[in-house]
């Protein structure tokens, strides 16, 4: 009836199973050598699949851990004989999809930011809440960003945001495109990098 | 086996303060078994609460408790399917959760024309409306503190689609409230049943996959840092 979670680690020959299936049996009885055993079977295939889904290796580095830690709280839930990856990475999926509801939200709470400012001018829109484009608006100098989120995701002209930032039209207009050339350098890599 | 260098201290720190052997859980059927009083309390509590239907004696006992009976075991199944989804890397197939929810429509859709076509009997056109919320309410007043146990169960493991698996116990206690609301309710036009029972089950199946996603976002996080918690 229920089909097992795919790690990254799928095509592993059954013997790989074979040999976790006790360590894990092990480690629920208590024994620290089985644990270390399974952390170094596993490790770096969790940091390798964490490495695909997140930007940044430390990030990856320390889901990866925590995946250990949530495994050890958690190791009542696996049961003999079933497979160990798929419990593993379970939950590695857990925790990714944690940690990506977290950047949603933090990218959100940024994006806010600029959007109290622009009063009534309603949620952003999707954009900002990606993950990518707002890392690259961080590295953008705070007077650019906020000329670029107030005429592209908030709709103002250069008039209405040169004179909420008390600059000239045209100021806050070079403001904004030297924001987008900046993005655009910032995001085609990283795009480039995960296709 | 010398291996401490390669593991973070912190994480090893962690598992070494709580090492203690631990009992895996058991199969998502026999964990589903804790939620068996819970069936048994809505399936003889609702008629006992509020009164047996009055048209009871036009059905066979087979019809009206054995029946029920039936429909609560089928409430309890899919609470194990729920419980089965909540544990990592068990995810029900695509096939498994249209064979679900299929499973809990269907039942009590049969229940309700079998029961219509064994004792018909239809409220008058004045107080349907109110009828029908009245069904709604108690169905759901009693159901959806019921669902507390199954999230509590489903809770222990961590489940990678917490909605899916809330909507799944939500519908088990719903369906299994509807095996004690057809005792008292003796209103069997499938309109009526349909609409308000089948409304009942449904907002429990939706309060189940909500109070899932509220669990899982309120999971607390280890961190390395963290080292006290359990």
């Amino acid at each position: 009836m229920a089909k097992d979670a795919a790690g990254p680690a799928h095509g592993e020959p059954m013997a790989e199973e074979d040999r976790l299936v006790p360590l894990m049996i092990a480690y629920q009885a208590g024994r620290l050598d089985a644990f270390e055993a399974l952390y170094l079977a596993l490790a770096d295939d969790v940091r390798r699949f964490f490495a695909a889904s997140v930007l940044e290796p430390s990030t990856a580095h320390d889901l990866a851990q925590q995946t250990f830690l949530e495994l050890h709280r958690a190791r009542h839930t696996y049961r003999p004989p079933r497979p160990v990856r798929p419990w593993v990475f379970g939950i590695a999926v857990n925790l990714r999809r944690r940690h990506r509801r977290e950047a949603m939200a933090r990218a959100r709470r940024e994006a806010d930011a600029p959007a109290t400012m622009a009063e009534g001018s309603g949620p952003p829109p999707d954009v900002v809440a990606t993950v990518a484009v707002q890392r690259a608006l961080e590295q953008i100098p705070a007077g650019r960003r906020h000329a670029w989120l107030l005429h592209h995701v908030h709709g103002f002209s250069f008039e209405e945001i040169g004179a909420r930032l008390g600059i000239g039209a045209g100021a806050a207009k070079l403001r904004s495109s030297r924001a987008m050339r900046g993005l655009r350098a910032l995001l085609v890599p990283w795009k480039r990098d995960d296709d | 086996m010398t291996t401490e260098p390669m593991i973070p201290t912190a994480v090893l720190d962690e598992v070494r303060r709580d090492l203690r052997p631990v009992r895996p859980l058991p199969a998502p059927l026999v964990r589903a078994l804790v939620v068996l009083p819970v069936g048994l309390a809505l399936l003889a509590g609702l008629p006992l609460f509020w009164g047996l239907r009055r048209n009871i004696g036009e059905l066979a006992p087979w019809a009206s408790w054995g029946l029920s009976g039936l429909e609560s075991l089928a409430g309890l199944l899919i609470v194990g399917a729920a419980l089965s989804e909540a544990v990592p890397g068990r995810r029900l197939s695509a096939r498994a959760v249209t064979a679900t929810l299929f499973a809990g429509a269907l039942v009590p859709i049969t229940l309700t024309l079998v029961t219509s076509w064994l004792a018909p009997a239809e409220e008058s056109p004045a107080v349907r409306i109110r009828f029908a919320i009245e069904c709604f309410d108690q169905i759901a007043v009693w159901a959806m503190p019921a669902v507390a146990v199954p999230a509590w169960l489903a809770a222990r493991a961590w489940p990678e689609r917490p909605a899916v698996a809330g909507a799944f116990y939500g519908l088990g206690t719903g369906v299994m409230a509807d095996a004690g609301a057809r005792l008292f309710c003796w209103v069997s036009s499938p309109l009526h049943v349909l609409l308000s029972h089948g409304g009942a089950i449904l907002a429990v199946t939706i309060c189940g996959a909500v109070v899932a996603t509220l669990i899982d976002r309120r999971r607390p996080r280890p961190t390395i840092s963290d080292r006290g918690r359990g």
